[in-house]
């Protein structure tokens, strides 16, 4: 694995917090952005990436290497980490 | 028209839709909303009645209402109920009221329980788009 995982992220959201915090658990460094709290065109930039990699507005969005994960997903995390 | 109602309909400003009045009701009692489980307390405006928020805001105030919301539709919970309430009081400090944690848009549509919630989700989906109310199986 090579570029540090990014996960997209709404401040609110406890699916998004059980991804962080599994991430945090086993140890593995990322990148989060927390996308409801970014000023209005900085949002809309992050969305249009969201909607272009997703297909929709869903959260949370976990990019590691070329694995997407919408939503939180132990199994699909730990595949793609290779855990 | 049963015993016990009017024509009268009074207006909740969390769903934004008007329920029928009972004519046992009195200005300032305290009914809950039957379509979103909101508590109201009985206002006579000049446009007619309406119901105001009395804990708006506060945390009382979405525990009663998504408590009386599963009660009415005989929703259940489960174990992200805790979770989820969490997220709904964050979305009333940061965006002024409580809007579904798993939602970027802050509009009264998706005020909880939120407009799809309402319009049959939880019976057609088997559960709400957060998983918050979830139907019993």
């Amino acid at each position: 694995m090579t570029a540090k995982p990014k996960v997209y992220a709404l401040s609110t959201c406890p699916y998004c917090k059980r991804t962080r915090r599994f991430l945090d658990d086993h140890k593995i460094a990322y990148d989060c952005i927390e996308v409801d709290l970014l000023d209005d065109p900085k949002q809309d930039e992050v969305l249009d990436e969201i909607e272009k990699l997703t297909g929709r507005r869903s959260f949370p969005v976990v990019i590691i290497g070329k694995e997407i994960i919408v939503g939180h997903d132990e199994t699909k995390l730990r595949k793609a980490l290779g855990l | 028209m049963s015993a016990g109602t009017t024509q009268e309909r009074v207006y909740c400003p969390v769903c934004q839709a008007k329920f029928r009045l009972n004519e046992k009701w009195k200005a300032g009692d305290i009914v809950v909303c039957p379509i979103c489980g909101q508590k109201l307390k009985l206002e006579k405006t000049p446009e007619g009645w309406a119901g105001s928020r009395p804990n708006k805001g506060d945390e009382k105030e979405i525990r009663d209402r998504v408590d009386e919301y599963a009660r009415i539709k005989g929703y259940v919970f489960n174990d992200m109920k805790e979770e989820l309430i969490q997220g709904l009081l964050g979305k009333a400090r940061r965006f002024g009221d409580f809007y579904c944690p798993c939602r970027m848009e802050h509009v009264p549509e998706f005020m909880c329980p939120c407009k799809p919630t309402r319009g049959g989700d939880v019976d057609k989906l088997g559960k709400c788009y957060c998983g918050l109310y979830w139907k019993k199986t």
